[in-house]
């Protein structure tokens, strides 16, 4: 077998290499952003806030020299007329994201725009129109949340929440979780949002 | 509880079990499928590719139950919601899609490494765990469907996040027999040779399982939380799956053109260059909303932009192979269903995939059913066609290398079940994005994403035929699948004529 | 820093990145073609699907408002989808070399 010698480039042996240290590469470089991203987002940061967030007003608007939506946290808007400690509001917090996760929401809703299309964005949820003023919110929101069927908001779509049995304590902290997340900073997603704090 | 009554039931199961064991008897009969002809590696594999088209049939039965409650919201309401039927058409496609790649290494794992496998005993008890475990998760998600706000919940019913909302206990058996499988491919390799096949597919289990751990954990901060499922999701279909693909193309080209493989191992170092070079940071595109740092936005978009390139280099090679190889092939159905994998994935992830990835327009985009018309082309094209070719070459060989080239009798059921099943995903796929374009205009850019926004696009005309539509073609996705099984089931049964054997060099 | 897409665009910002994406397909497809067929129409055609890809890319520069190190992704479309194919095919040739494996691209018409 008379060998013709492969360039370099096209050899099996410096495609094997290539391939390794392209793969460690990008593998390296997406751990130290995970470690950066991470920090950066811990609660109680400048992207996501502490839990104890939920004790203050939230409002959402652009912001011209930052050339996007952002999120304006406030003066003391208390959350079932209580102010919670850090301790209890991550406590409640936490109770809603279980309840979030052990109901099934994410496959109709999206979270931060992830999950199912079939029921609409849960993500500054709590900062909606719909929920008519700031007054009744609060307690329209987990009348909702524990029997949807009744008190149904269907927009003319005849599409209804079933009811998943949500106990009012697992209400209260679905409406502190929806709270909370509406506080984080999205980089400007979604876009020209209009709070329920707008003036018409 | 009285004796009487016991023996009753005793007698009722017994009836029925005689009964279910004529009937397998029965099918048994009619398939007329000769077992003799695979080698214990491939007697696993098949029960593995029986259990994927079985998943295969429930993921597009439930896709059905989930766009007619599009139509009809009151379908099935409170007893199969939406997000139960939506949830098994997702799990069921993950899962068979696995099931599939699982086969296909069994299938070739005696053949490359030259000797038996070696935890064969172990791989066939892990089988049968893995598909109970599947069975009663299923069972649960019918049944149960939801549970309180506790850790327990998470535990035994659901976890709630999309695409991996198996339970704990079920998150740690699917470790566990993701290692058993990992110990087979490896002790098998150890024992026989190793080659480069071996070595990156070795290096590409190691990377799946330890990547679904990373999904194993909850967490109260959702954006850690969403930080991590991203990790699981995007890095299991456009990472590692996308090399696991790689890998089986590769074994089936040498096996199926008869191409060399110093030149295959080269390619498929190449392309795990490429799809891991584009496909690791690529991640960078789920990181847009989610809280996470601005610096994702120009890394996601960056790198969303390299990610057709393996797809570029694919199709040039493929020109010029077709030159090196005049396609003398025995199988056209699988050769068929290969060509449909090369436009479904450039279709799907390269130009679908693109469309919207930038983060300019996707802030639009995202959270729509934009995602909805991606997801099902790609699916389908990267990995629904593949796991199908494959499938023909096992049931080939199962029948004892019989010809399945022109000329086969009924060619028609294989023929339209291509069509069918193309024709059906790409016409649910046009219907989605129509509606994905209404929803990004309405929804996001006019009304700015309110609850009231959301509804106004939902309710609109075009959306809501744009679901009749996609309803319509899965329909006709459904009645293509169908005729799947029944051809996978008949095909080259009492065909006489032999495959032409196909040359490897070395 | 980015300036989401204006209502007005969203059409040909869609239309214009699947129009990359096609164009360099069908640019590396006629390229790769054009060297196992000595045509010099299919060479033409290729340089007419590069052609669309460079309308294309300024078409979403334009539309998605690229500015700043975002320009970079444009120039990256602009020239990788230009020698992508062109390296490729080099690559090809290259690993396929073996004088027990003659390659006889004349099989290729019908």
């Amino acid at each position: 077998m008379n060998e013709t010698p492969l360039p370099l480039w096209a050899s099996e042996s410096f495609w094997k290499k290539t391939a390794i240290w392209v793969t460690a590469g990008s593998f390296l470089i997406l751990v130290v952003l995970t470690f950066d991203s991470l920090s950066q987002t811990s609660a109680g940061g400048k992207r996501v806030p502490a839990y104890s967030v939920i004790n203050k007003k939230i409002d959402y608007q652009y912001k011209e020299e930052l050339h996007k939506f952002m999120p304006v946290i406030g003066e003391t808007e208390l959350l079932f007329g209580k102010e919670y400690t850090e301790e209890e509001a991550r406590q409640l917090v936490d109770l809603g994201k279980k309840t979030t996760q052990a109901k099934n929401c994410m496959n109709c809703h999206t979270l931060l725009g992830n999950g199912a299309y079939y029921a609409p964005d849960l993500t500054k949820a709590w900062l909606d129109k719909g929920w008519i003023s700031k007054d009744v919110r609060e307690d329209m929101m987990v009348k909702f949340l524990m029997d949807p069927e009744k008190n149904a908001r269907t927009f003319g779509s005849n599409r209804k929440m079933p009811n998943l049995k949500i106990t009012e304590q697992e209400a209260k902290g679905v409406v502190a979780f929806l709270k909370w997340m509406s506080s984080i900073d999205t980089n400007g997603f979604p876009y020209n949002f209009k709070t329920i704090n707008a003036e018409e | 509880m009285n004796t009487s009554g016991l023996n009753g039931v005793m007698q009722n199961a017994t009836a029925l079990g005689e009964k279910s064991r004529a009937c397998l008897n029965t099918f048994k009969a009619w398939v007329q499928l000769d077992s003799s002809n695979l080698s214990p590696g491939q007697q696993l594999s098949v029960k593995y590719f029986i259990v994927a088209v079985i998943l295969f049939f429930a993921q597009i039965l439930f896709g059905m139950l989930a766009a007619t409650q599009f139509i009809f919201p009151g379908f099935l309401y409170e007893i199969l919601d939406f997000s139960v039927n939506r949830m098994i058409h997702i799990n069921a496609m993950i899962v068979w899609m696995l099931y599939g790649f699982i086969g296909c290494v069994y299938w070739f794992l005696e053949d490359e490494s030259g000797t038996d496998i070696v935890g064969l005993k172990l791989g066939n008890l892990a089988f049968w765990v893995l598909t109970g475990a599947v069975t009663v998760v299923v069972l649960v998600y019918l049944l149960v469907q939801i549970g309180p706000g506790k850790d327990s919940s998470l535990w035994l019913i659901n976890e709630g996040r999309e695409y991996i909302e198996a339970p704990r206990w079920a998150d740690i058996g699917i470790v566990v027999v993701m290692l058993i499988f990992f110990y087979n491919v490896v002790a098998t390799f150890s024992k026989g040779k190793w080659s480069g096949i071996a070595g990156v597919l070795t290096l590409d289990l190691v990377a799946l399982a330890g990547l679904y751990v990373a999904g194993m954990f909850y967490m109260t901060n959702i954006t850690h939380e969403q930080y991590w499922w991203w990790w699981v999701i995007h890095l299991w279909v456009e990472a590692t799956w996308e090399v696991l693909v790689g890998v089986i193309m590769a074994w089936s080209l040498m096996k199926l053109l008869g191409v060399r493989r110093k030149i295959i191992q080269t390619w498929l170092y190449i392309e795990v260059a490429l799809m891991f070079g584009s496909g690791i940071l690529g991640l960078g595109h789920h990181y847009f909303w989610i809280g996470t740092p601005e610096y994702w936005l120009t890394i996601g978009g960056f790198f969303s932009a390299l990610e057709p390139i393996p797809l570029v280099a694919m199709v040039v090679h493929a020109v010029y192979d077709s030159g090196a190889h005049a396609f003398k092939n025995g199988n056209h159905p699988a050769l068929a269903w290969i060509i449909a994998q090369a436009f479904g994935n450039f279709f799907g992830a390269g130009v679908w995939g693109f469309m919207h990835t930038l983060p300019q327009i996707n802030m639009f985009t995202h959270g729509t059913q934009w995602s909805a018309s991606h997801g099902h082309l790609a699916f389908f094209g990267a990995y629904a066609t593949i796991n199908i070719a494959f499938f023909y070459l096992a049931i080939q060989h199962w029948r004892g290398d019989v010809w399945m080239g022109g000329n086969s009798q009924n060619a028609w059921r294989w023929k339209w079940a291509l069509g069918l099943l193309n024709g059906g995903v790409v016409g649910m796929t046009i219907a989605l994005l129509i509606a994905g374009y209404e929803q990004s205009f309405i929804e996001r850019a006019v009304e700015g994403s309110t609850w009231g926004g959301y509804f106004a696009a939902q309710n609109h005309p075009s959306f809501q035929s744009a679901m009749n539509w996609r309803w319509f073609f899965g329909l006709i996705t459904f009645a293509g699948l169908i005729l799947l099984i029944w051809d996978l089931l008949t095909i080259g049964k009492g065909e006489t004529r032999k495959a032409p054997i196909i040359p490897v060099e070395e | 820093m980015i300036e989401p897409v204006a209502l007005k665009d969203f059409f040909i910002t869609f239309f214009s990145a699947a129009l990359i994406i096609m164009a360099g397909g069908s640019y590396a497809l006629l390229f790769a073609w054009s060297k196992v067929n000595a045509n010099f129409r299919i060479k033409i055609a290729a340089y007419v699907a590069y052609a669309v890809l460079l309308v294309a890319v300024i078409l979403l520069t334009r539309a998605a408002q690229f500015q700043g190190y975002w320009l970079i992704i444009s120039a990256a479309m602009v020239i990788g989808y230009f020698f992508a194919p062109i390296g490729i095919w080099h690559l090809c040739v290259k690993t396929h070399t073996d004088p027990h494996y003659p390659i006889t691209h004349k099989e290729h018409q019908e």
